[in-house]
This record gives structure tokens, sequence and C-alpha cells, in this order.
């Protein structure tokens, strides 16, 4: 994948102005309390090695989803897609009846323990994955 | 064909066998069957799965079950493949079928799937929900009587386990309609099976993905534009 992390890192500092996202997810932020670990973070100084342990994942919502704030996210590669979508449902406070999906090529939804930096290497492009999430009541 | 307007079993049929063209491709073992008067038919995968949890084998030949080790370290030692089905048989392989049917009175697929043990027992419905998906299990055990649901299978007239299907098109609706913004046919099968398979262990590779767009030149332009026109009659 072409690295060019230095330009899409910098979009949500730009954001820092909002007090949201930029920095770790921390309790100062609007985001609810954080995910047990930092393996997803908002697109910013990641050092950028030969082996990025990161990957850009740009979140994009679908139909009367609400919209993140922050869009643009710095994944681990071995995040799974249960852990994206359990960390986009805590950031837009969704209830336990709702359900999320995630989709690549905006259609189709991977499996829940699919690891990002797999669908990175699959579906990126121009050094980011683009995600896009749906919120509903799947079943009844 | 502005019959197509809603997904009806023509489309169904369409985007199945578009569907089954990339499982042949790729060895998913999806297949098409017929009803015996050919009129309508579904398609039908099965695959096994091992339940992680007790791995002690209660009816297997206890000779080749020393200690109780968990189902991984069972099949790594070098036993050849007859004494590892004996320590597995008897209770953790577990066969799954599924089987992707056409719903005319919610006019969407309808996932029907059942579970038996090797010696052809069945799972009961409390096993299937504890085998749900983490992901889903919150909401699916949240009302447990309106997502899976037992029922006789219309075709083969037998019990089999059903995703219920009266919200599908509440959630296919967006991802359609998104994708038709950017002009891109979807196949319904494809992006629904995406959604529904993972929740009762079936997962589709990732291929597919790729493939319901690769097929654009075959696909039928109204079967992609799928008005929810089913919602009026609900």
């Amino acid at each position: 994948m072409a690295e060019e992390p230095e330009s899409s890192l910098q979009l949500p500092t730009s954001i820092a102005a909002e007090g949201e996202g930029p920095t770790e997810i921390s309790p100062e932020t609007a985001t609810p309390e954080p995910p047990s670990s930092a393996a997803v973070s908002p697109g910013t100084e990641e050092p950028a090695g030969d082996t990025k342990k990161k990957i850009d994942i740009l979140l994009k919502a679908v139909g009367d989803t609400p919209i993140m704030k922050t869009k643009k996210w710095a994944v681990e590669r071995t995040r799974t897609i249960q852990g994206l979508i359990d960390f986009i449902k805590k950031f837009l406070k969704l209830v336990a009846s709702e359900q999320l999906f995630i989709y690549v090529n905006q259609s189709f939804a991977p499996s829940p323990d699919q690891e990002v930096g797999t669908l990175y290497e699959c579906f990126g492009s121009d050094g980011k994955l683009v995600l896009h999430y749906c919120k509903s009541q799947a079943w009844g | 064909m502005e019959e197509d307007e809603f997904f009806g079993e023509e489309t169904f049929q369409h985007y199945c066998a578009e569907f089954i063209k990339h499982s042949q491709k790729i060895g998913d073992g999806w297949e098409w069957r017929t009803s015996k008067d050919c009129s309508d038919g579904y398609m039908c995968k099965t695959q096994f799965q091992i339940k992680n949890g007790t791995a002690v084998s209660h009816r297997g030949t206890s000779a080749h079950v020393q200690t109780c080790l968990p189902m991984e370290e069972a099949l790594e030692p070098p036993l050849d493949d007859f004494e590892v089905m004996q320590t597995t048989t008897a209770t953790e392989v577990i066969k799954y079928e599924y089987h992707v049917l056409y719903s005319c009175s919610y006019q969407v697929p309808v996932l029907y799937f059942r579970a038996s043990f090797l010696d052809g027992s069945p799972l009961a419905l409390k096993d299937i929900w504890e085998g749900v998906h983490e992901c889903y299990k919150t909401r699916l055990l949240h009302g447990p009587w309106d997502t899976i649901t037992q029922q006789e299978h219309p075709i083969l007239g037998q019990p089999f386990f059903v995703l219920h299907p009266c919200k599908t098109n509440e959630f296919m609706t967006p991802v359609l309609k998104n994708s038709q913004k950017i002009n891109r046919n979807v196949n319904y099968i494809t992006s629904w099976l995406s959604m529904v398979g993972p929740a009762v262990g079936l997962n589709l590779p990732l291929s597919y993905a790729r493939a319901a767009f690769q097929d654009e030149g075959n696909v039928d332009r109204q079967g992609s534009s799928i008005e929810p026109k089913s919602l009026e009659e609900l």
C-alpha cells in the first residue's frame, strides 16, 4: 500500500480546536468511557515506520446513522470488525438493542472476527480503508 | 422489466446464481436445489464446525484420549486421521446446513439453518443461541423469540431454525440506496448474507465482496433497484 501517512494523518489534528478526538482517547473528549485499549485512536502522530502497526480507516455513515465527528482513525491491524463495531457503538452511544454493521465496498459486511489489517490489504486505497457503517434493528 | 421494482423470486434466483458462480470459483460449497416441481428453489451449503467446549470425549475410544486435552491440542499430536476422528466425532463436530430461500410474504431472502452432531442428534434452540456470535448475542437474546425461531422448511418440510425476516427490508434498504447513489450494482444476496450469516456461524470469504461488482455487466439493472415496496404491505 502506498505510504502517504503525513497528509492523511494530519486531518484530524485540524479538528483539535473542538477539543475532540485528535489525541488519544481520554475522558475529557466527547466520547463515552474509552475502549479498554487504545487500539483505535484518531489518526495522528503515527510514526511512519516501515511496518505501520496501525492503518488509517475512514468511517462513513449510511442512511440515518449518526455521523461521527471524528471520521478518520488510526487502528491497529489486529483490531477485529467486532472490536470496531463495539467502539463505534460506544462512540455513538447506541443502545444494546441496536445493531451496527460495517461494510467494505459499501455493501459487504465482513465477518466480526475479520481483522482490519486484512481488510486494508484487500480493500484499502490511497493509504486508507474506507468503511461504511449503518445502525439498524436487524433482528425481529 | 418493471416488475423487478420489488425483490421478486426471479431477482432472487438471479442473485443466487451469481452468488453460486463465485462460490464455485472459490470452492465455497454453495449449491442450488430445486423443489420437486422445479417451480422454486433455494441455495444451500453444509459445513462442519468444531465447537469449543468440553473436550472430553465421552464416547470416543479412551485409549486415544489419555488426558483431557483441549480440542486444539487433541488435534496437534501426530495421530492419524482415524484416531483424530475418534476423539472429536462423538461430541465436538457439528454439522451446519444453511439454506437460503425466498419468502413470498416478506419478499426477501430468508436464512434457514439446522445443526446436528455427527451422530445425527440435532442441536436444540438453546444451543443455537449459545453459539451466536458475541457481536450479535446481546441483541438477539434481547428478544429471542422474535429473531430465531423454528419453522418448517417450505420445500423440504423438515424443521429448521429461521432468522426472522421481517426487518430484512429495513436494514437492507439503506445499504442498497447507498450503493445506488454511486451507481453500483450490488448482489443483494451477497450483501444480505454477509450481514446475517455471521450471527449463526456462517462467514463469507472476503472475495465475495469484490465479486459482487465484477458481474456488473450481467446484473439486471432493475434487479438492483430494490425499492422497499413490501414495507407498504407489512
